[in-house]
């Protein structure tokens, strides 16, 4: 898979102002402006004109960016820079729409940004809460890709090898966390997801609708399943426990990490919606590549489930 | 519970099917779920339920259920009841 080739915050800052336009998340706007130089715009109002778009945002802003490149203005140059990490929509060919609760998800190389730029100070501007579930997205990319049925030797060598990194890096908001999320849903663009992700993308939508108050999104989800889902899949006949003890991955130090990130509360509220969406979740693509079969008996083991 | 019982319960549990739509003969023209991502999932129930991990050579082979039972019979698993 191609992607984006990394330039420096300095080759950034050179680009021509009189054909490049950025487009900027809210939250990070205030310091954008202060560094560079460029025309602020929005999706509805840049031309197929347009040299060159740098757009500084989360995976929503960078999949609006490369959708709208894709579909209207192939010829312009498109630069990502992520202002959160976990989703890797910078380095990753799909581009994920949220249509009224439902993910509108699509593939194609047309949808890779042609550079992407790491700028740590963005890591500085994400709520505390917001960049731990980031790191939880991030996680749940990184071990579910290496337990994925699809994922093969030199894959899971890859991916146990990011893990020890991804260990070494506390939660939160260290920026060392833009390059480890984007190695992690690299690789896990080589094989699959697994239930963590099927859950995530089956719930959110209705979760974000009957709680508008709680941010409910993708990476809370991740963060609040990783550990009854890792818990989950260690059962049964123990392959994923077999995996992660073959390539010497430190099953300790990672479900250490999945208890950190779990929200006791948010899995009490996401539980009843669990329930009532379970068939919906099954038929969900990811979960139909999870290390072990996900069966409709299974709804029994998460509502039993409590944290250690 | 014999294999072919396992093997009933598990295909009904990877496919989302019911009792009724049931058959050694149904193919996968006849399942909306029996898709690349069922055929992994079948895959790892299979490996999971009977201990033989699928080659890609086995797993594109089978077209109806019944080709499992036999893929699973030249292994050495009765499915004689």
């Amino acid at each position: 898979m191609t992607k984006p080739v990394e330039i420096s915050f300095d080759d950034l800052r050179r680009l021509p102002k009189e054909s490049t336009e950025l487009w900027v998340q809210p939250s990070v706007r205030q310091r954008v402006e202060q560094v560079l130089r460029f025309r602020v715009s929005e999706p509805k109002k840049t031309t197929r004109e347009t040299k060159c778009v740098i757009v500084i945002g989360g995976g929503t802003l960078l999949d609006a960016a490369k959708a709208w490149r894709a579909d209207q203005s192939p010829a312009t140059r498109l630069i990502a820079v992520p202002s959160i990490w976990g989703s890797g929509a910078e380095v990753s060919p799909i581009v994920v729409a949220n249509d009224l609760g439902q993910k509108d998800i699509r593939m194609d190389d047309r949808f890779l940004p042609d550079q992407v730029v790491y700028w740590p100070e963005l890591a500085d501007d994400i709520p505390g809460d917001l960049a731990r579930t980031a790191c939880g997205d991030s996680w749940s990319h990184a071990l579910e890709g290496f337990l994925s049925p699809l994922a093969d030797d030199a894959l899971r060598n890859e991916i146990a090898e990011l893990i020890s990194r991804m260990l070494n890096t506390p939660l939160g908001n260290s920026p060392r966390w833009f390059k480890l999320s984007a190695e992690a849903c690299g690789a896990q663009a080589c094989s699959s997801v697994g239930l963590v992700h099927g859950i995530a993308h089956t719930l959110e939508g209705p979760l974000r609708t009957s709680f508008p108050d709680q941010r409910w999104g993708h990476a809370k989800l991740c963060s609040s399943f990783l550990a009854p889902v890792m818990a989950f899949n260690g059962q049964g006949d123990g392959k994923s426990n077999r995996l992660l003890a073959q390539y010497g991955v430190d099953k300790k130090g990672v479900l250490k990490i999945a208890r950190e990130l779990h929200d006791a509360s948010a899995y009490r509220t996401a539980l009843p919606f669990l329930i009532d969406n379970w068939r919906t979740i099954l038929r969900d693509q990811c979960t139909r590549t999870n290390v072990r079969l996900v069966r409709p008996s299974d709804l029994e083991f998460f509502e039993r489930w409590i944290a250690e | 519970m014999n294999n072919h019982q396992k093997l009933k319960d598990l295909l009904l549990d990877v496919f989302l099917i019911g009792e009724s739509e049931y058959s050694l003969e149904i193919s996968q023209e006849d399942i909306e779920t029996w898709d690349s991502m069922g055929l992994v999932a079948m895959a790892v129930g299979i490996e999971e339920t009977f201990g033989h991990h699928l080659t890609q050579e086995e797993a594109l082979s089978i077209r109806k259920f019944q080709d499992i039972v036999d893929i699973l019979s030249t292994k050495g698993m009765s499915f004689d009841d």
